[in-house]
């Protein structure tokens, strides 16, 4: 379709631009392995090569932007700057903590349902950055050891992400390219994970969980943390919870309202800033605006920008459209060979490496088979596998996803370090595990 | 005006192995705010000071760099804390120290009120750059005799 007409001079220095596009490409990967330069300069930098160096022009490279994700990433990255100011996520883990008694196991499984279902709504490393805090207050109140709690929150992050649209990176955009909506999702998604979760608690709970022992006296200090105290804005706080309820309706209705996630998320998020900052004069304004707009993790936003560039420009020399034939050759144009091969690969790929450049190039890629499986609504078995996979293979090793580092720098800063090698000897057989269950719900559903 | 020539050459210190007890002892003696560590060899290490002290009554999950920045729902009272400090009484400073911001013996004065400022600090460590020796210390009261002194 965007082939060599989009070439903004397909001359190239008589070279073949498929394969100008790929070692562009694979350079890119690479770089952003090595993790020496930042990875929005390496996608920035590759995107523009693509452009100068004629692969595509720089209308083809706007066009291959997908401004759907860029917008629901900023607009939950704003409602989240702000609601976190409430306090509303200590409260959360404080208020569970007490549910159970203070008992250390109970608290282990309460926190990871925070965690998960915050994860699901909204982003993972926000969910992390603020649940492991109080996790380690707790934890040291009651003196056990905090790793099995990190462990299992990070777990329980990267699972309760994949429930939702929005809940994490590959959702956000495997839900644009695809026009899959929330509900398509949650109806798709969250029976698996729900049992994933539960599964993901047993090993857990007989590695770690059953020795974890606490004395009344230290119980009792956490029972008397006073999680309403935790609370630093009530009136933020009711703002920010009507402006996520009105978001979560949007999305819920996003298609019989017509709308597109990043509309529902911008407007959510404009909706929060002038609540926010009602009677606030114009000079408060402008700093409590600006505050919000800082937190936005522009690395990310720009680094989804510079490869969604990238990988339009490789989708455009019929590369990806050969790779897709390889993989259907490999797979004899199966659909039940072809799920099991995107979910196993994308899960241990996903453990190895950053999980949305491998999404948005399995996305052209995936596209590209729909005439083999009867048409777009063929591919579905194979979105769920791709989300399933990229998502929850995040787990398998600390690198897997950001919220493992971010919890393992709180880790390592509060004398706990979790250790690349010893996290991944148990994490990835639990992950293993994870993509097992998944690979019986999608024969049991759609194959 | 020089650090050398402001700085008291001859400060309380502390060796790296002295233990928490014996430098919270110490800054309450002689109400001091900062008391530098200094090794055998006499290197300057860092500073133990009121806010390591500070420091060593919270739970290190409030400490950490993106930790709570409201602990107000922690209902812990004076005695918990005291007890949290008794605990760690015998380790050594060492683990509890800040690199400060130093001066060199031939900083200049305006430099020396500048680091005081920025740093939020009241006394500024003067240290030999190439052998990173303990000179001295600056307070904000031996500048501001300095200075009063100079007016006169």
């Amino acid at each position: 379709m965007h082939g060599s007409s989009e070439a903004a001079s397909a001359v190239l220095f008589g070279l073949n631009p498929m394969w100008v596009a790929a070692l562009l490409f694979a350079l890119t990967y690479v770089v952003v392995m090595t993790e020496k330069i930042n990875r929005a300069i390496v996608s920035l930098l590759a995107a523009g090569l693509m452009i100068v160096l004629g692969i595509l022009n720089q209308e083809a490279a706007i066009r291959g932007i997908d401004f759907n994700t860029i917008g629901l990433l900023i607009g939950m990255m704003v409602i989240v700057a702000i609601t976190r100011q409430s306090g509303i996520f200590q409260f959360l883990a404080i208020w569970a903590a007490k549910k159970v008694d203070a008992r250390p196991w109970g608290i282990l499984v309460m926190i990871s349902l925070v965690t998960a279902v915050t994860s699901a709504f909204l982003d993972n490393v926000t969910t992390v950055l603020l649940v492991v805090p109080v996790t380690l207050l707790i934890t040291e109140e009651l003196k056990v050891n905090p790793y099995p709690y990190l462990f299992a929150m990070i777990f329980s992050s990267n699972i309760g992400g994949t429930a939702t649209l929005i809940g994490d990176p590959p959702n956000i955009m495997i839900g644009s390219a695809t026009g899959l909506t929330f509900n398509d999702f949650a109806y798709n998604l969250s029976p698996v994970i729900i049992v994933i979760m539960a599964a993901t608690l047993i090993p857990i709970y007989f590695i770690w969980g059953r020795h974890l022992k606490a004395t009344p006296e230290d119980r009792q200090r956490v029972m008397q943390f006073d999680e309403y105290g935790a609370i630093t804005d009530a009136r933020l706080l009711k703002q920010c919870l009507l402006v996520i309820g009105l978001v979560v309706a949007g999305f819920v209705g996003a298609r019989f309202l017509g709308l597109e996630a990043a509309t529902v998320a911008m407007t959510g998020a404009a909706l929060l800033l002038l609540l926010a900052n009602w009677g606030r004069d114009a000079e408060h304004q402008s700093k409590h605006v600006l505050e919000a707009f800082n937190e936005v993790e522009w690395i990310t936003i720009f680094f989804f920008v510079g490869l969604f560039i990238v990988v339009h420009g490789v989708d455009g020399t019929g590369l990806l459209k050969l790779l897709a034939d390889k993989m259907l050759a490999l797979t004899g144009g199966d659909l039940n060979a072809t799920a099991m091969v995107i979910l196993w690969s994308s899960a241990i790929l996903s453990a190895i490496i950053d999980n949305i450049p491998f999404v948005a190039t399995m996305i052209p890629l995936i596209k590209a088979m729909a005439p083999t499986f009867g048409g777009p609504e063929g591919l579905m078995p194979l979105w769920w596998s791709l989300s399933l996979g990229a998502c929850l293979g995040g787990n398998g090793t600390l690198i897997g996803a950001s919220a493992n580092l971010v919890v393992a720098g709180f880790a390592e800063r509060a004398g706990q370090p979790i250790r690349f090698v010893q996290y991944t000897l148990m994490a990835f057989p639990i992950m293993l595990m994870s993509i097992a269950i998944s690979m019986v719900y999608l024969y049991w559903r759609y194959l | 005006m020089k650090a050398k020539l402001i700085m008291n050459p001859h400060p309380m210190t502390l060796r790296p192995t002295d233990t928490v007890a014996t430098a919270a002892d110490r800054i309450l003696k002689h109400h001091l705010r900062h008391l530098p560590v200094v090794d055998e060899q006499g290197r300057y290490l860092g500073t133990f000071s009121v806010y390591s002290l500070l420091k060593l009554t919270l739970p290190k999950a409030v400490l950490d760099k993106y930790g709570l920045d409201n602990v107000s729902f922690v209902t812990e009272s004076v005695e918990d804390l005291a007890q949290r400090l008794g605990k760690r009484r015998d380790e050594p400073v060492k683990n509890w120290i800040n690199i400060h911001e130093v001066a060199r013996p031939d900083t200049h004065a305006m430099e020396i009120m500048l680091l005081m400022l920025h740093g939020r600090t009241t006394s500024v460590p003067v240290v030999d750059k190439a052998t990173n020796r303990f000179e001295g210390i600056i307070s904000f009261w031996d500048v501001l005799e300095k200075l009063i002194g100079e007016n006169k």
